[in-house]
C-alpha cells in the first residue's frame, strides 16, 4: 500500500513504484532502426493478405499464420531489441541490480526461452478472454489461437527485452513499465483486443463478425498503433490511475 | 481502516489518537459510561445537567440532521422530476387514439347494398347483409397458441425435435376441419400486439387496432364506451350470457344476463382449474335444449391454458392435461349444438417459449380461430385450403376481421370503428364460389372502414383532400374498387373482380393504419425528455460539488488545528457553533422555490391558453412549469457553484472508465443489437472494471495488500463470469443463447438440481460475509448472531419454500397440494418478516459491530489507554462505520434472495459475493470517493437484473411471484413482490451504495454524509443517463419495425428500474446511513464537522 495520509485518506505519493526503470533503448544499429519501421508495415501487410483466408475459416489460417508470425517476431526481437540481460549495457545508468556481463551469442538461446515462456501465457490469455465473455464449451481452439496471436506478438518482446526480471514484470503487469515501443505495443494489442469485440454483437450479417476475427483484427491494429504511439509520442511517460 | 490495515503508525494518527486521550481525560466518567453503553446496547440516560461535551455532541447531531434532511429533500425532488419527465414523455409516446363516439346502426348502411335481399335493413333478416345464424356461442381458450392445433410429427428433416407437451393435444379442431370441411374451419389468428388479454379483448370487440396506452391498465378494466360488437348485439335484442374470466365484467358492465352469468377472477395464475371447471359446469345446462331459451349469444372465456402456460411454460404435463380437458369440452359442445348456432372457439393471443405473453413476438401473436355449425355453410375459394396451415405464417386471418365476419353472420351491422375484413371461409358458400356473397361482405364491410377514415380525418383536423391519391394508395384503391362494381350484367368473374378489389382496399388501408395510426404527441415527448436531461444534469453537478467539498475538508493539518480549537473551547466550557452546509440546502431550496413559481406560471398559462386551445390541462401545464422550473433553478444554482473552479471532464481514469462504461452503453441502445445482448455487453464491462482493479492492485506496494487486492479482484471478475451461466434468453437471442433459467427453454419451472442451489447459499453465504466481517475484525456485536443464524436460518427458510412450490409444480405428491401451498406462504411471509420486520428494527437499535477489551499491556493502534492506565482494545474500530452498515445490506439481500427462484437466487448470491469484493477492492485502491465505486454497483444490478430470469421484455416478467408471500392478489403488497422479484438485482446494489463510502471507516471519519451524498448520486446518474439514452432512442426511432419489440420494451425497464433505484436511494441508504451513523457517534461520539 502507498504510503497515506490516515485522516485524508489519500494518497501523498502519486506513484509508489520506484521509478528507477527506463524505457527500452532499441540496439544502436542503422538496421535496427530501419527494421523498427518496416515490422509494423509486414505485420500489417500480412495480416491483410490472410484476412479473407481468416475470415473464410479462421482455425487453420490463425494456426498456419503462427510459424511466420514467430519468424517476424522473432527477427524483430534479434534485429532491434536488447535481450534481456544485455540491457544493462545499452542504459546510460546501470542498474544496481542488473546483470553486467554480455554474452555475445546470447540471442538465439533468448529467442527460444522468450517464445517458450511467451507460449505460457496462452492459457492466461484465453482464461481471460473467456472471463470477458468468450464461448467457453465451443470455439475452444479459436480463442486458444488468437491468444497465441497475442502472446506472439504483444508478450513476446517483452519476455525477449525483460527476461524474468519480477520487479520488472511487476510494473509491466500493473501497466506501470515507462512506455516505450515494446510496453506501448503490448498495451496497444490489449486495447485492440477489448475494441476488437465491439462489433460482434451487430446484426449485419457479415462474415467477418464470426468469432475471433474481430479479436485479432483489433489486436494487429491495436499492436501496430500502441508501438508507434509507444515508441515515438509517449515515449517515456508512464500511465498514472489517478 | 487505519488500524487494522496499516500496521506502522502513521503520523497524523498519533494526533487523533493524542486527541481522543485529551478528549478522554476531559470526559473523566462520562467517557466510562459511554463504553459500558457498548455493552448494554442502549445507554441510560443520567438525569444530570449536561456538559458542554454532550451539547457539543447535540449541536453537531442536530446540523448532522439538518444536512441530512436538506439531502433528503434534494433527491426526493429528483425523484419527482424524473416522475414528471417519463409522464411527459410517455404521455406523447405511447400511442393514444382518438375514439369516436359514433355508433353503427341497422337503418344505414356505410353505402348502398349491391344487392338487396328481403328484410334489408333490419335485425330479423340482417341489416347490412343476410344474416345466417340466430345465435352463437363463442368460445375462447385464453392463449391457444395456433400450433396447439394442427398435428406434429417427428419426421426428420423439417421436425426433427420430438413432440412437446403441447403438441397433439387438442386435435379435434384440426380433425372436423379436414373430415367436415362445411361444418368447420381452422386458421392462424393474428393478435395485435401488445398481447394482453385486455387490449386484446378490446381489439377483438371493438374490430379496432389496441394502443399501447391501454397496456398498463390489464388488471383494472375499464369499460369500453366505443361501439362495439356487444354493443351492436344488445341493441338488436339479444341477451348475452358470459361464464368465465371476469375481465369481460369489467370491459362490458350490465352487458350480461344477470342470472346465469359466471364470472371469475382472472389474474391468480396458480390456480388452474377455477375458471374452467366454472365454465364446464355451467355452458352445458345452457346449451342443453331446455337452457337455450335464456339467451342469444353466449361468451365463454377459458383461462387454464393461460395460466398453466405462465406457471409451468408450454412444455409441461400440466398443458398437455389443460388442452385435453378443452378437447373434451370442444367435443360435448359440439354434441349439444343445435342448427342454428354457431360455435366460434379462438385464442386471443399465444405465448411465448416459456408460456408468458404481452409482447409482439411470433409466439405470442400466433393464436388459433376455428369456427363450427351444423349448417355445413363454410367453404374454401382453392380445394387446398380445406388442410388447415401448417404453420401460423401460411393464410392467417388477423383478430380484428372477427367483428365484421361475426356482425355479418349475426345480421347485426358492424361497429363503427371496424377495419377489418369478413373472412373468406364463412362467407364463401359451400363450393367456395359464392363470389356474389363474398363481394357483398367484404363490399359493406370496406365501405365501413372508408366512412370510419372519414370520419377519424375529421376527427383529427386532417382535410381529405390534402391526402395522398396516388396509385395504391387506400383511396386510389377505393375509387378502383368502386368502379369495379359496374352497373353491367355482374358475372361470378365480375363478382369475383369486386371482392378482390375491395379486399386490396381492406388489405392495404389495414396496413396505413398501422403504419401511421395514432400520432405521436412529439412536443410532449420532446419536453419530458428536457426535464429528463436537466435531471441528469443536476445530478451530476450535485454529486461532483458534493465529492469537491469533502475533498476541500481533507486537509490534516486544517483538522489538527480544527480539534485543538473544539479541545479549547471545551475546556473553556463554551460550546463551538457551526455553520450548515449549503450543498443540497441550496440545490433544495432552489427546487423548491423554483417549482412553486413554474407550477404558477405553468397554470396561469394554461388558464390563459384555455381560451384558445382546449386540449390544455391546468395539471399538466402546472407540473411541466414546475418540472422545468424548479430543474433550471438548481441547474443555475449548481453552475454558478461550479464555473468557477471545475473541469467538467473526469480527472482520474477511473472517473473516464464511469464515464466510458455508461455512455457507451447509452450509444448502444440505439441499436437493437446491442439492446438484446446488454447481458454480455455487461458482463464485458463488470470484468473490464476487475481487470483495471487488478492491474491497479500490483500496483500497491504493501505484499499483503497487493496480494489481496489482486485475489480480490480476480474473484470478483470470475463470480460474475459465474453469473453468468444463469441465462434466460430472449426471443431475439435465439439461436446464439441457451436458456438455463429454468428446466429447459419451454418451461418456467426449476430443475431438480437448481433446487439445491437454495441450500449452498444458506450454507456458504453467511460465511463468505463473515469472512469480510472478520477481516477487519468486525464480526463482533449482533453480527455473528444475525449474519451466522438469522441470516441463514432465513436462507433455509427460502430454501425449503422453494421445494414445496417445485413438490407443488411437479405434483410430486398429488394429495397434498393445497396443504404444500398453505404451508409455503407463511415461510415466505417469515422470511419477509424477520427481513424487513425485525431486520430494520435490529438495524435502528443495534451497536456498532465492535467489542472492547481491557488490557494491562499495550497493543495495536486500535487501542486507546484510558483514564485508569489499562489499554482498551477496540476490535472492529477501524471499520466501525461500514460492518454495521452491511447488516442492513444482509437484510435487503434475504428479502431478495426470497423472491428470486433458484437460480436467480444462486445469482443474487454471487452478486453479493462481488459487492463485498468491490467494498474491498475500492478500499485497498483508495477509490472509496471516486465515481467508479457507485457505477460498478449499478453494473452490478443491471447485469444481475438479467442473470435473475430478466430481459427488458413484458413477458419476462415473474407474475407468478406476487404469490409467493400472497395466497391472493392484494394490493399494494402483489405489485411490490414482484418490483422486488424484477428489480431484485438493482434493489440489492442500491442498498449497498453507501457501503463504498462506509466500508473500513472509522469513527471519527468526517463529512461522511456528503461521499455518501455523492455516492447515491453518481449511482443514480448511472440510471439516470441510461433511462435519458433509451428514452431518446425510443422517441427517435419511433417509427422503426423493432419498436415495440426493442426499444419501446428497453425503455420502459429503464423508467421503471430508475424510479425503482431512486425510491430504494431514499428509503435505504440515506435512512440507513442516518441511523447507522446517528448509532456509531452514540458510542463514539460525532466526528468534527
Amino acid at each position: 500500500m502507498p504510503l497515506i495520509d490516515p485522516i485524508t485518506m489519500s494518497s501523498t505519493a502519486p506513484s509508489p513504484i520506484i521509478k528507477s526503470s527506463h524505457p527500452i533503448e532499441l540496439l544502436p544499429t542503422d538496421l535496427a532502426r530501419l527494421f523498427t519501421h518496416t515490422h509494423p508495415a509486414i505485420l500489417l501487410a500480412a495480416f491483410t493478405l490472410s484476412f479473407p483466408a481468416l475470415v473464410v475459416n479462421p482455425v487453420s489460417t490463425l494456426l498456419n499464420s503462427l510459424p511466420p508470425l514467430a519468424i517476424i517476431q522473432a527477427s524483430y526481437a534479434v534485429i532491434c531489441l536488447p535481450a534481456t540481460g544485455t540491457a544493462a549495457k545499452l542504459d546510460k545508468k546501470p542498474k544496481p541490480g542488473a546483470k553486467k556481463e554480455i554474452v555475445p551469442s546470447r540471442a538465439p538461446v533468448t529467442i527460444f526461452y522468450a517464445l517458450l515462456l511467451s507460449l505460457l501465457s496462452i492459457p492466461l490469455l484465453t482464461t481471460t478472454q473467456i472471463l470477458f465473455g468468450a464461448p467457453l464449451t465451443t470455439h475452444l481452439p479459436h480463442t486458444l489461437l488468437s491468444s497465441a496471436h497475442i502472446a506472439l506478438l504483444a508478450i513476446f518482446p517483452l519476455v525477449y527485452v525483460h527476461g524474468s526480471d519480477g520487479k520488472k514484470w511487476r510494473e509491466v503487469l500493473s501497466l506501470y513499465s515507462p512506455v516505450d515501443e515494446v510496453f506501448g505495443a503490448a498495451v496497444g494489442a490489449m486495447l485492440g483486443a477489448w475494441l476488437g469485440a465491439v462489433p460482434i454483437p451487430l446484426d449485419w450479417d457479415r462474415e467477418w463478425q464470426k468469432w475471433p476475427v474481430t479479436i485479432v483484427a483489433g489486436v494487429y491494429a491495436g499492436y501496430v498503433a500502441g508501438k508507434i504511439v509507444g515508441g515515438l509520442v509517449l515515449r517515456g511517460k508512464r500511465i498514472e490511475f489517478d | 481502516m487505519v488500524a487494522t490495515k496499516i500496521p506502522k503508525p502513521a503520523p497524523g494518527d498519533s494526533t487523533s489518537i493524542a486527541a481522543q486521550y485529551a478528549r478522554a481525560k476531559a470526559r473523566k466518567d462520562a467517557e466510562d459510561t459511554k463504553v459500558d453503553s457498548i455493552f448494554k446496547s442502549q445507554g441510560y440516560e443520567k438525569p444530570k445537567p449536561k456538559n458542554p461535551v454532550e451539547k457539543l455532541n447535540d449541536r453537531k447531531r442536530e446540523r448532522f440532521d439538518r444536512e441530512w434532511s436538506w439531502t433528503v429533500g434534494f433527491f426526493f425532488w429528483l425523484l419527482s422530476l424524473h416522475a414528471a419527465g417519463i409522464y411527459f414523455f410517455t404521455k406523447g409516446f405511447l400511442l393514444t387514439r382518438l375514439v369516436l363516439d359514433e355508433k353503427s346502426s341497422c337503418e344505414n348502411p356505410p353505402i348502398a347494398l349491391s344487392t338487396t335481399f328481403k328484410g334489408a335493413g333490419t335485425h330479423k333478416a340482417g341489416c347490412w347483409h343476410p344474416k345466417t345464424f340466430d345465435r352463437a356461442v363463442v368460445i375462447i381458450i385464453d392463449a391457444l397458441r395456433y400450433d396447439f392445433t394442427v398435428p406434429y410429427k417427428q419426421d426428420g428433416a423439417l421436425n426433427s425435435e420430438p413432440a412437446q407437451a403441447f403438441h397433439n393435444a387438442l386435435p379435434f379442431m384440426y380433425e372436423t376441419a379436414i373430415k367436415q370441411p362445411h361444418n368447420a374451419f381452422l386458421l392462424p389468428f393474428i393478435a395485435d400486439p401488445p398481447t394482453t388479454t385486455l387490449q386484446r379483448l378490446k381489439g377483438l370487440t371493438t374490430g379496432t387496432l389496441p394502443t399501447f396506452i391501454d397496456a398498463g391498465s390489464n388488471f383494472a378494466g375499464t369499460a369500453i364506451e366505443e361501439d362495439n360488437m356487444l354493443m351492436q348485439l344488445r341493441d338488436a335484442g339479444k341477451r348475452i350470457v358470459h361464464l368465465g374470466d371476469d375481465t369481460w365484467t369489467a370491459l362490458f358492465p350490465g352487458y350480461f344476463e344477470a342470472n346465469i352469468s359466471r364470472a371469475y377472477d382472472s389474474f391468480n395464475v396458480h390456480d388452474l382449474h377455477t375458471v374452467d371447471t366454472g365454465v364446464i359446469e355451467h355452458i352445458f345446462p345452457l346449451l342443453a335444449p331446455e337452457g337455450r331459451d335464456s339467451w342469444d349469444v353466449m361468451i365463454a372465456h377459458c383461462l387454464g391454458v393461460d395460466h398453466a402456460g405462465h406457471r409451468y411454460g408450454p412444455n409441461h404435463f400440466a398443458m398437455t392435461a389443460k388442452l385435453q380437458q378443452m378437447d373434451v369440452m370442444l367435443r360435448d359442445v359440439v354434441k349439444a349444438l343445435d342448427k342454428n348456432t354457431l360455435l366460434v372457439v379462438m385464442g386471443d393471443h399465444g405465448m411465448d417459449p416459456k408460456g408468458d405473453h404481452g409482447g409482439e413476438s411470433d409466439d405470442e401473436v400466433q393464436a388459433a380461430l376455428w369456427m363450427y355449425s351444423n349448417k355445413g355453410i363454410f367453404g374454401r375459394t382453392d380445394p387446398a385450403f380445406v388442410t388447415p396451415p401448417t404453420t401460423a405464417k401460411i393464410r392467417p386471418v388477423d383478430q380484428i376481421d372477427l367483428v365484421p365476419t361475426l356482425s355479418l353472420l349475426l345480421g347485426v351491422p358492424i361497429p363503427f370503428n371496424s377495419i377489418g375484413k369478413p373472412i373468406e371461409e364463412a362467407f364463401a358458400g359451400k363450393e367456395g364460389n359464392a363470389w356474389e356473397n363474398l363481394a357483398g361482405a367484404v363490399r359493406v364491410a370496406a365501405a365501413g372502414t372508408q366512412r370510419y377514415q372519414s370520419a377519424y380525418y375529421v376527427a383529427r383536423g386532417i382535410n381529405e383532400s390534402t391526402i395522398n391519391t396516388s396509385e395504391g394508395t387506400p383511396h386510389a384503391l377505393w375509387v378502383a374498387a368502386g368502379n369495379s362494381v359496374g352497373s353491367g350484367v355482374r358475372t361470378d368473374q365480375v363478382w369475383k373482380d369486386i371482392y378482390y378489389s375491395y379486399l386490396s382496399f381492406q388489405v392495404e388501408t389495414l396496413r396505413l393504419f398501422r403504419d401511421l395510426w395514432a400520432r405521436f404527441d412529439v412536443t410532449s415527448m420532446a419536453l419530458g425528455i428536457a426535464i429528463l436531461i436537466m435531471g441528469v444534469m443536476c445530478l451530476l453537478l450535485y454529486a461532483n460539488e458534493m465529492a469537491e467539498e469533502s475533498l476541500a475538508r481533507e486537509d490534516p493539518e486544517l483538522e489538527k488545528k480544527e480539534r485543538e480549537l473544539e479541545l479549547d473551547s471545551i475546556l473553556k466550557g463554551e460550546v463551538p457553533v457551526y455553520e450548515d452546509d449549503q450543498v443540497s440546502r441550496s440545490a433544495a431550496m432552489a427546487a423548491l422555490m423554483g417549482s412553486l413559481s413554474g407550477a404558477i406560471a405553468g397554470a396561469g398559462s394554461a388558464s390563459i391558453l384555455w381560451a384558445y386551445i382546449e386540449e390544455a390541462s391546468m395539471l399538466d401545464m402546472a407540473i411541466a412549469g414546475a418540472a422545468t422550473g424548479s430543474g433550471l433553478a438548481v441547474l443555475l444554482s449548481k453552475l454558478r457553484a461550479a464555473l468557477p473552479f471545475s473541469n467538467p471532464l473526469p480527472t482520474s481514469v477511473w472517473s473516464w472508465m464511469a464515464l466510458v462504461f455508461v455512455i457507451s452503453q447509452s450509444i448502444g441502445f440505439a441499436s437493437n443489437s446491442f439492446t438484446i445482448w446488454e447481458d454480455s455487453q455487461l458482463l464485458f464491462f463488470i470484468s473490464t472494471f476487475g481487470l483495471a482493479a487488478a492491474i491497479s492492485s500490483v500496483r500497491i506496494e504493501g505484499k499483503a495488500e497487493r496480494a489481496l487486492g489482486t485475489y480480490h479482484s480476480i474473484a470478483f471478475v470470475a463470480l460474475g463470469w459465474l453469473a453468468s451461466f444463469s441465462k434466460l434468453c430472449r426471443e431475439e437471442q435465439m439461436p446464439y443463447c441457451r436458456s438455463t433459467y429454468y428446466a429447459s427453454a419451454t418451461s418456467s419451472t426449476s430443475a431438480p438440481w437448481q433446487l439445491l442451489i437454495p441450500f449452498l447459499i444458506a450454507v456458504g453465504l453467511p460465511s463468505i460475509v463473515k469472512s469480510y466481517f472478520a477481516s477487519s475484525r468486525s464480526y463482533e456485536g449482533f453480527a455473528p448472531v444475525w449474519i451466522g443464524w438469522v441470516f441463514r436460518s432465513g436462507i433455509v427458510l427460502s430454501a425449503i419454500f422453494w421445494i414445496l412450490d417445485a413438490a407443488d409444480d411437479g405434483d410430486w405428491f398429488p394429495r397434498l397440494n393445497g396443504l404444500l401451498k398453505t404451508i409455503r406462504v407463511p415461510i415466505a411471509q417469515l422470511v419477509f418478516a424477520v427481513a424487513i420486520g425485525a431486520g430494520s428494527t435490529v438495524f435502528t437499535y443495534a451497536p456498532p459491530c465492535v467489542s472492547i477489551s481491557q488490557t494491562a499491556r499495550a497493543t495495536s493502534n486500535s487501542s486507546m489507554i484510558d483514564s485508569k492506565g489499562t489499554t482498551v482494545t477496540i476490535l472492529g474500530y477501524a471499520n466501525a462505520h461500514g460492518s454495521r452498515y452491511l447488516l442492513l445490506v444482509v437484510n435487503v439481500l434475504l428479502a431478495v434472495l426470497m423472491v428470486q427462484k433458484p437460480m436467480g437466487g444462486g445469482a443474487i448470491a454471487l452478486m453479493s459475493w462481488q459487492i463485498l469484493s468491490l467494498l474491498e477492492i475500492l478500499d485497498l485502491n483508495e477509490l472509496t470517493a471516486s465515481p467508479i465505486g457507485p457505477a460498478v454497483l449499478a453494473l452490478l444490478g443491471s447485469f444481475h437484473f438479467f442473470k435473475t430470469g430478466h430481459q427488458a421484455t413484458l413477458s419476462s416478467i415473474q407474475w407468478e411471484s406476487a404469490f409467493i408471500a400472497l395466497y391472493n392478489v392484494k394490493y399494494p403488497w402483489s405489485p411490490l413482490l414482484i418490483a422486488l422479484n424484477t428489480y431484485g438485482a438493482q434493489i440489492l446494489a442500491a442498498a449497498a451504495v453507501p457501503a463504498v463510502v462506509l466500508w473500513k471507516q472509522q469513527p471519527k471519519k468526517r463529512g461522511l454524509l456528503k461521499n455518501v451524498a455523492a455516492a447515491i448520486a453518481w449511482h443514480l446518474a448511472y440510471y439516470a443517463v441510461i433511462e435519458l439514452a433509451t428514452t431518446m432512442w425510443a422517441g427517435h426511432l419511433r417509427r422503426h419495425l423493432m419498436l415495440y419489440r426493442i426499444f419501446s420494451p428497453k425503455f420502459m425497464t429503464a423508467s421503471m428500474a430508475l424510479f425503482v433505484v431512486d425510491i430504494i436511494g431514499i428509503f435505504v441508504p440515506l435512512i440507513g446511513f442516518r441511523l447507522n451513523n446517528l448509532s456509531v457517534a452514540e458510542v463514539f461520539g460525532w466526528p468534527l464537522s
